[in-house]
């Protein structure tokens, strides 16, 4: 028996089967973890070796290219990078999306160990390291404090980081700017001389008297003791008494010859929060946590945290990337529900029975809700690609239903019973329906083969829709006959309600349908000029493609800015920080929409994971703002932005200066896009010119902002050089020599001192005073094993030098990037501009330039998706030459797709959207929306035509009976999707291009449709009729002829 | 003894099985999917994609006095759903096995 015999047999059964589904789906949901974006696995892998001592050159020759020979085959691989400085050489894979990258890992690992023998014999081991997104902090904590901030250490790691930590799902904190205590021994080096003493010597007295040794166990009478010296200080203060050494039969203690200094290590990296001093605590997740889960445990902890806190210190969020993951889920949830509250409207007002419309519309959340189930068994997040899949769902999910309802309504006016109604009425659409749902599979199913960053994004997508459109047929199939049997009766008489609502509305309806039917008379009997303008039309919409302009990913407004700025390297830290404090005051001030403002300056210790691996110095500045959120503020992140950039160039001691959106540069999602120009050539100096002339030219182009280049410049910096043969005199060697300057400079760690369970170094160097001038260093004294001293000017000399930059190389040649940010403009007037510019441009022999950046992934996923709408085309032409056994009418119903093209064309101009990979997606799903109307209506005149009515009359009433479903199913996608097209939260950035695209190209495809597809049916349903009688009279002559030979024949 | 041949729409058959049971007529044979239009008027039954509807046949052999009381309730079904379509036709038997 059939599905839908066995439904309308068996009404609790069928109720109860989707029951379930729909408890499975719920319980699911209550499971499901929200993010922003679906999963996206890390597809780069670097690898790091290290050549202590050698230059950057050498570097580049003797590891980075041999490594990059044997990397580069490895399998899957899109591009290799590299940037080789001094001892240290950093190769980055980027491999194809949807790799998985742990095979990938163990195949970078294999051909390391390859190479491995024929890398330089000081060289160390290369070390895999995977970057993946899941180290990027997911917060920030600013701290302020006054009078802890000495400790301030001490209190955040014992009060909050320690705790914090251990929140499951934590990966690891970090605190900036709250520097840690050291106790420094300052030495006066002429006293040092005076009484013959050095700075290895002390430190070595140092750490032999702060020490504790036990001394093993002895018996006294019937008992074990066990005996221990205990030396350990226990005082910073009690350093000052140590004796050191005997001058003249006289003890010399620490404090003759140094300060002891119990305070704060010198050189940290400092954190202003709205100005004031303090701290910054680095929330990072541990690798396939959810951020939300996560945030959501820290910010409940934070109450509690700051009651653990002395009174000056605050505590406050600077960044919390769970806020806008929650911003964005809460408005495209929103959006949703909006979108099903116009798919049930229309249903009401076009069906006018509350039995119908409820029917109809339990579908939308049968079919919504068991697609979460989908993604509890995926593992998958509800994000915005899945919330999307949703809204998108709603208005297609409800089609299948209505032909079914509408056929069944059919056979119960005609005197069925209702189950009897619901059962033959279901048979006869029963293939229509799957037919056009197996036109949407089309469209979507190829979605889930994409490779690369697209395929990443819109696989879950594909597979959404797919699923929800195979449950809503099953649904449409099932419980829509079920429910038909059960609630539909005929009923000739309306209510009073009914009359005074729905009269007027049928009315109109029916003077709809008669309008028109009149419009179809008239332009079937002039198809010419019908089928003039509408191609007209279209190629005239073509001609917008020009002003149309095109960018990757639209830029998203999370209210988050990361600003670096970059003073003139060797810059003391006092000055970074005078001019940024300069900035931000005139920021604070001409930008309101600043909630906080956040910046560090300085060294970053070691132990801060996340300052440490990004670029850190006394001259660099990275700035973190946060904004209110974007509802509440007129003007769009990207103008903040472009003010400030402005604003920036006002101060010229900012010798690099750049404002990034949503945090991070040229990320390929929610980021302002970047136009890279990377500019290929061996030779330093040609290539230098080139990109300082391309970075000139460009400054030239309207939209460009922030134009970067990645060489950095040659750094200045002191070199001593020892002369090896006055170091043999005096019985050195030049690595003794070098490890007594940086002792006398950095320090060296004699030992530590502990209290509280918590270890502090305990530094003994020159005082400050001793390390300001070049003859300070010259001055320096080295002993020989014989005790016997040497000034460095006297076994070297102090030079100063400049250190070459960082070599990079890309795809195994070397390369300098010049980027630009891409601001109020679409990207592609850029990238037009900027090639007119370099084909200008006298660009030396073997020095190439190619762009890349957003542009190239713009192209890669433009090209993805050009190929995926082909395939779509295709596909569904073939479901629908198999639905109508013809070549012809596909391809009559495909031109609708013409006029949807024009329609996201026209929108997008009108709109000024640009087409961007969200727009074409809107595009790409057009091809299934669109050809459904075609279908509709060809199917009617076929049918209309088999009953024998001529084809005029056929395309008429067609048309006429047609019409009031095609324009339901296409209202109720478009209202599906006006929700998206004009929402204001959160994040709508991204979707708004998508549903406006859908919306412009449904409305003007919907329009023409009515009217070209049927002219181009008479056409061509003419000229086959013509055909045939053409081949009748041939057949009918072929046969007269032979009748009459035959004829002839007897006769003769 | 009368043969009825019964030809109907495929939504009336749960009806005609009804009567049958009701005039204690045990014995039919049925054709549950046939085509075919009617002389007059009414839509074709073809399963077709113009034509989608169905119609079924049923033949029953009764007794004579039974036939009429048959023919009755057949024609009031049919006249309660005119668009649907049914139509019976009898003639005697002859003989039997």
């Amino acid at each position: 028996m059939s599905l839908y015999g066995s439904a309308v047999k068996r009404p609790i059964m069928t109720t109860l089967c989707f029951v379930a589904v729909v408890i499975m789906g719920l319980f699911s949901l209550s499971k499901l973890p929200i993010d922003l974006y679906p999963d996206i696995e890390t597809n780069t892998i670097m690898v790091m070796t290290s050549y202590p001592g050698a230059s950057a050159q050498d570097i580049e020759q003797n590891v980075t290219r041999p490594l990059e020979n044997v990397l580069n085959s490895v399998s899957n691989l899109k591009h290799i990078s590299s940037k080789s400085r001094e001892n240290i050489s950093v190769i980055t894979l980027e491999f194809e999306y949807g790799n998985d990258i742990d095979v990938i890992t163990n195949d970078v690992r294999d051909k390391l160990d390859m190479i491995a023998s024929q890398l330089p014999d000081d060289a160390e081991n290369p070390t895999i390291f995977k970057f993946s997104t899941d180290m990027i902090p997911i917060m920030l904590l600013s701290v302020q404090a006054s009078e802890s901030m000495p400790g301030l250490y001490k209190i955040l790691e014992d009060a909050v980081t320690n705790p914090l930590a251990r929140v499951p799902g934590v990966g690891s904190v970090s605190i900036s700017g709250a520097p840690k205590r050291e106790i420094h021994v300052y030495v006066d080096p002429a006293r040092l001389e005076a009484y013959n003493l050095t700075i290895e010597g002390i430190s070595s007295i140092v750490a032999n008297e702060n020490r504790n040794i036990p001394g093993g166990s002895f018996d006294i009478g019937n008992d074990t003791y066990s005996m221990r010296v205990q030396g350990e200080f226990t005082s910073s203060d009690q350093l000052k008494n140590l004796v050191i050494g005997t001058h003249d039969g006289r003890n010399v203690y620490l404090s003759d010859v140094a300060k002891i200094d119990d305070s704060l290590e010198e050189r940290a990296q400092e954190t202003y929060n709205n100005g004031l001093k303090g701290a910054m605590i680095v929330v990072q997740k541990q690798s396939g946590a959810n951020s939300v889960e996560i945030s959501n445990k820290v910010l409940k902890m934070l109450p509690d945290l700051q009651k653990r806190l002395p009174s000056d210190v605050k505590l406050d969020i600077i960044v919390d990337t769970s806020d806008n993951i929650r911003n964005t889920i809460d408005s495209l949830i929103e959006t949703v529900l909006y979108a099903l509250l116009f798919v049930v409207l229309v249903v009401f007002l076009f069906l006018g029975r509350w039995r119908a419309t409820v029917i109809i519309t339990i579908t939308i959340p049968i079919s919504l809700i068991a697609s979460f189930i989908y993604l509890a068994i995926t593992g998958d997040s509800l994000n915005i690609v899945s919330l999307s899949a949703l809204s998108i769902s709603i208005g297609m999910v409800v089609d299948d239903a209505i032909v079914v309802l509408e056929n069944v309504t059919t056979h119960i006016e005609r005197g069925s019973d209702p189950k009897q109604a619901a059962v033959h009425g279901t048979n006869e659409v029963a293939i229509s329906v799957v037919a056009s749902t197996l036109t949407l599979i089309a469209v979507f199913f190829p979605l889930t083969l994409v490779t690369g960053m697209t395929g990443v994004l819109f696989r879950q997508l594909g597979w959404m829709v797919t699923i929800m459109m195979v449950i809503s047929t099953t649904c449409a199939l099932s419980l829509t006959p079920m429910l038909c049997s059960q609630m539909l009766r005929l009923n000739h008489h309306h209510s009073k309600l009914y009359n005074i609502f729905f009269r007027p509305i049928e009315k109109g309806l029916d003077a709809f349908d008669n309008g028109y039917a009149s419009l179809l008379r008239w332009v079937v009997s002039h198809k010419i000029i019908t089928i003039v303008l509408c191609l007209a039309t279209f190629f005239g919409s073509l001609q917008l493609v020009k002003h149309v302009g095109t960018e990757f990913f639209p830029t998203n407004d999370d209210g988050r800015l990361g600003v670096n700025l970059e003073l003139p390297i060797g810059t003391r830290v006092e000055v970074s920080k005078e001019v940024t404090d300069r900035l931000v005051k005139e920021w604070q001030q001409k930008y309101p929409e600043i909630k906080t403002i956040n910046y560090s300056v300085g060294s970053a210790s070691s132990d801060n994971t996340w300052a440490s691996l990004s670029d850190n110095g006394p001259h660099i500045v990275s700035m973190n703002i946060k904004l209110s959120d974007p509802g509440d503020r007129d003007r769009h992140i990207t103008d903040i932005a472009a003010g400030m950039r402005q604003d920036l160039l006002q101060y010229p001691e900012y010798k690099k200066a750049l404002v990034n959106v949503g945090g991070n540069r040229g990320g390929s999602m929610g980021g302002q896009s970047t136009v890279d120009f990377e500019i290929y050539g061996y030779d330093f100096d040609e290539t230098d010119s080139v990109a300082q002339m391309l970075k000139a030219e460009l400054q030239k182009i309207p939209g460009t902002a922030d134009i970067t280049i990645s060489r950095s410049d040659y750094q200045p910096e002191y070199q001593i050089d020892f002369d090896r043969e006055k170091l043999a005199m005096y019985g050195l060697n030049l690595a003794t020599a070098a490890t007594y300057v940086r002792n006398r400079i950095n320090g060296a760690t004699a030992s530590k001192f502990r209290e509280d369970g918590e270890e502090y170094d305990i530094k003994v160097m020159y005082n400050k005073e001793s390390r300001q001038s070049i003859e300070d260093i010259e001055n320096i004294l080295i002993y020989n094993a014989q005790g016997q001293s040497v000034r460095i000017k006297d076994v070297g000399k102090v030079v100063e030098r400049f250190s070459p930059p960082t070599i990079e190389r890309k795809d195994r040649e070397r390369i300098i990037t010049v980027s630009s940010i891409v601001q109020g403009v679409p990207m592609s007037q850029v990238v037009t501009a900027a090639r007119a510019a370099i084909d200008k441009m006298d660009i030396p022999q073997g020095v190439s330039i190619s762009i890349a950046g957003s542009y190239e992934d713009q192209q890669e996923s433009f090209g993805d998706l050009l190929m995926l709408a082909v395939l779509i085309v295709i596909l569904v032409y073939i479901v629908m030459a198999a639905q109508f056994e013809s070549y012809t009418y596909p391809a009559i119903i495909m031109t609708s797709l013409l006029f949807a093209f024009s329609g996201v064309f026209i929108i997008l101009y009108l709109t000024g959207h640009t087409l961007n990979i969200m727009s074409m997606i809107g595009a790409i799903m057009l091809i299934g929306i669109v050809v459904k109307n075609g279908i509709v209506l060809i199917d009617y005149i076929t049918l209309n035509r088999e009953r024998g009515l001529s084809i005029r009359r056929a395309v008429i009433d067609a048309g006429r009976s047609r019409l009031r479903p095609v324009v339901m199913t296409t209202l109720t996608t478009i209202l599906g999707m006006i929700p998206m097209a004009v929402g204001t939260g959160q994040g709508a950035e991204m979707w708004r291009p998508m549903g406006t695209a859908v919306i412009g190209g449904l409305t003007f495809s919907t329009i023409l449709t009515l009217l070209f597809v049927p002219v181009l049916y008479c056409v061509f349903a003419r000229r086959g009729i013509k055909r045939q009688r053409r081949k009748f009279h041939k057949r009918l002559a072929k046969q007269q002829k032979a009748e009459a030979k035959k004829l002839l024949e007897q006769n003769n | 003894m009368k043969s009825v041949l019964i030809t109907f729409d495929q939504a009336h058959y749960e009806n005609i099985i009804e009567l049958l049971t009701k005039l204690n007529c045990r014995g039919f044979t049925a054709w549950p999917e046939v085509t075919g239009r009617g002389s007059v008027k009414g839509e074709p039954h073809y399963g077709s994609h113009a034509w989608p509807a169905l119609a079924q046949a049923i033949i029953t052999i009764v007794p004579d006095d039974r036939a009429d009381a048959l023919l009755q309730g057949l024609k009031a079904l049919d006249d309660a759903r005119p668009k649907l379509g049914l139509r019976a036709f009898s003639w005697t038997i002859d003989k039997s096995i």
